[in-house]
């Protein structure tokens, strides 16, 4: 029986225990549907090294993705968050070499929160702080239900926790505000807030006025002062938000930054980002101690400039090449972006087979973390998790394989 | 017959799974082809829960199966889950963030008797 | 889950008393409770109510499945969240460093344990639920995102 960690979304759960056969999963216990789905995704759809749909050596596809790059004016290195910071960092150091636009998924997701609560402006916590002390756990934008299965059994909503020892059924209330009833909102139906479409920035404007005794102008005026209320009551209260909240403010992110300044006036409060894949945070810590950005850049000999003109999005349209390593933009990202990637010479570096690998011209396979190799990754709230590799693999980690496109430039 | 809706996607759990096991898969089709529209919606466009669509707008167009809202009332509101049948329809041009607008995708929904569009016929649109 | 006036619809409603009860109404109870058998209905074994039999048989397979504390678990709904293992008393009580805490149990006295993505129950006898103390605990269904858990 291993004890493993689960790279299947950035809780990354440490008490996995696997017992495994040849070529299957024979039992698994406490992985939720999602993280045993990852694991069983170790056995099927596994990648080979092909250039052009021909199956050749893993040399061969290494020093063909290396001439690709070398060969390119403006290549783009995508993808990040799902490779450990070992392999990240090798991956920086390879965008730097080549002159290279470099991003990552928190261009389009959680960039735009994940850049305050790295820089500071935005207060957070550890999720063990959340487990300890959290009285009430705001959901907003978000469903973890469906996103971050474990998210409410293990840290906000039923556990037990120093402070919290009557947790959920006398000391937490989990509050849900969405644009549907979500799994999520359904499991706190009294404390769910419904919001349309868009609408997140006149809610928290109505909520500032409620925290000032004003009657609110937006919203269920009832509902909105009962919320008011409890939040008012809150001793330590911490708020994830999830695209939904994320993609309605965008730019007027700040409104968000001073209702937590406003209710850090009234108790403790904490953002907590719900960052979705495993190790996106790693990236941008580690970009961000390097360039001083977070994602989005593009380096022109050793210097690093920033700007939306680096975002995998626009620099899809001028790049000459691009490097994708455990990512799979054509199946996320909107149409006119993926039918741009499918048209440069794509490196996809992935252990499954995906729509980016199926329209690459270089595949490379690597070993999947937390089974077949190991590394450090920075969790959703900031804490390093180290894992190691539970077999024997001949396949290489992303790091070895960048490593080896890096020496071959 | 049509109606214009405004398609905010979701994550869910199964079709995580489904996506999981293969992109090429029925299950993952049958959980990401798919369009749940508010039940007035749907008695508007003469759909029962199950019949197919054509969801179009300027970027692309896609034939799903229409799945009826067991939600409270949302009219002109749509939900799809996150996948390459709703990034199919999704503008690229963005704002300062450059964020494109996964959450609020503007776009036109009439009863077709098409097949639903397979997972293949995308990739091959991408390449075209 | 089905009613009482669900089934007492679908009775013969004589009522001959024949199962025991003084109306098909406390017969229909008896039902859900699995004091009685649809067999134990002479009347209902009629051909005239051939149908009514079959629709009763359906309405009530699920019992079959339930556990003696009435506990039905739906694998394929559960999305493998582990609310219910960290919110069922009997868990806490059983790993205080574990389920109390948000992590999955060590040992083999719990009743709730996610395995192979999805929840799985044993030891139901520790069920606050079963025996002569019984208590309407129902922990694990309250805390559930998707109704996999129910009782009967």
């Amino acid at each position: 029986m291993l004890v493993v960690t689960c790279p299947g979304c950035s809780l990354l759960c440490e008490d996995i225990e696997l017992v495994l056969k040849t070529g299957a999963i024979s039992q698994a216990k406490n992985l939720c549907r999602k993280g045993y789905g990852h694991f069983q995704s170790m056995f099927t759809e596994r990648t080979e090294p092909t250039i052009d749909g021909q199956k050749v050596s893993m040399d061969e596809a290494i020093v063909s993705a290396a001439e690709i790059l070398k060969g390119a004016k403006r290549p783009l290195l995508y993808g990040w968050s799902n490779s450990t910071l070992e392999a990240q960092k090798v991956g920086i150091e390879l965008a730097r070499k080549l002159n290279a636009t470099i991003d990552d998924t928190s261009s389009f997701c959680q960039g735009i929160l994940m850049e305050r609560v790295l820089k500071g402006r935005v207060p957070t916590c550890a999720l063990d702080d959340v487990r300890n002390f959290a009285d009430t756990s705001v959901f907003w934008g978000a469903d973890p239900s469906n996103s971050h299965p474990r998210i409410l059994s293990r840290f906000a909503y039923y556990p037990r926790g120093e402070k919290r020892q009557k947790s959920y059924e006398e000391e937490r209330t989990c509050i849900a505000v969405d644009v549907r009833r979500s799994a999520t909102a359904k499991l706190c139906p009294n404390y769910y807030f419904r919001v349309p479409p868009g609408g997140d920035a006149e809610f928290i404007g109505a909520l500032m006025a409620v925290l000032e005794g004003k009657i609110p102008k937006f919203g269920d005026k009832k509902r909105m002062i009962e919320l008011g209320t409890v939040l008012r009551k809150t001793e330590y209260g911490v708020i994830f938000p999830g695209l939904g909240l994320i993609y309605s403010l965008q730019e007027k992110m700040g409104l968000l930054e001073a209702l937590v300044a406003r209710l850090n006036e009234i108790a403790t409060f904490k953002v907590v980002p719900m960052v979705g894949h495993y190790n996106m945070r790693g990236f941008n810590q580690l970009l961000l101690d390097e360039t001083g950005f977070i994602n989005r850049v593009a380096f022109s000999d050793g210097k690093a400039t920033h700007g939306p003109e680096n975002s995998v999005i626009e620099a899809s349209k001028s790049c000459d090449a691009a490097l994708v390593i455990g990512s799979d933009p054509l199946s996320a990202l909107p149409f006119k972006t993926a039918q741009r990637l499918a048209k440069v010479p794509l490196i996809a570096i992935d252990p499954r087979r995906s729509l980016t690998t199926d329209a690459a011209k270089v595949v490379i396979p690597s070993a999947m973390y937390g089974l077949e190799a190991g590394g450090s990754a920075i969790r959703m709230d900031g804490v390093k998790i180290e894992f190691e590799a539970m077999m024997e693999s001949d396949l290489m980690s992303d790091e070895q394989i960048l490593a080896r496109i890096k020496e071959a430039i | 017959m049509e109606a214009v809706v405004s398609i905010v996607t979701f994550r869910d759990i199964f079709q995580y799974e489904a996506g999981k096991k293969g992109r090429y898969t029925p299950e993952y089709q049958d959980l990401s082809a798919q369009i749940i529209l508010d039940k007035q919606d749907m008695a508007k466009l003469g759909l029962k829960d199950g019949g197919k669509v054509l969801v179009e707008n300027d970027v692309g167009s896609i034939i799903v199966a229409a799945k009826a809202s067991e939600d409270d009332p949302h009219p002109g509101l749509a939900f799809m889950t996150n996948s390459p049948w709703s990034n199919h329809l999704v503008r690229d041009d963005v704002c300062d963030t450059s964020i494109p607008g996964f959450k609020s995708i503007a776009a036109k929904v009439s009863p077709s008797g098409e097949d639903i569009t397979k997972i293949g016929d995308l990739l091959e649109r991408m390449k075209a | 889950m089905v009613s009482a006036m669900e089934i007492y619809t679908l009775l013969p409603k004589t009522p001959c008393k024949e199962c025991g009860y003084a109306s098909c109404m406390a017969f229909a109870v008896a039902l859900l409770n699995r004091e009685k058998k649809l067999e134990d209905c002479p009347p209902l074994l009629e051909p005239k109510y051939a149908e009514k039999y079959k629709k009763l048989k359906e309405l009530l397979a699920p019992l079959e499945k339930a556990s003696e504390t009435g506990l039905i678990i739906h694998p394929e709904k559960c999305f493998g969240c582990g609310n219910c293992v960290v919110a069922c008393p009997v868990n806490v009580a059983a790993e205080p460093t574990r389920c109390a805490v948000g992590l999955g149990p060590q040992g083999e006295k719990v009743i709730l344990v996610v395995e192979d993505g999805v929840v799985k129950a044993q030891n139901i006898k520790e069920c606050r639920r079963f025996g002569p103390n019984k208590v309407l605990c129902n922990a694990c269904m309250v805390t559930c995102p998707s109704k996999a858990i129910e009782f009967v």
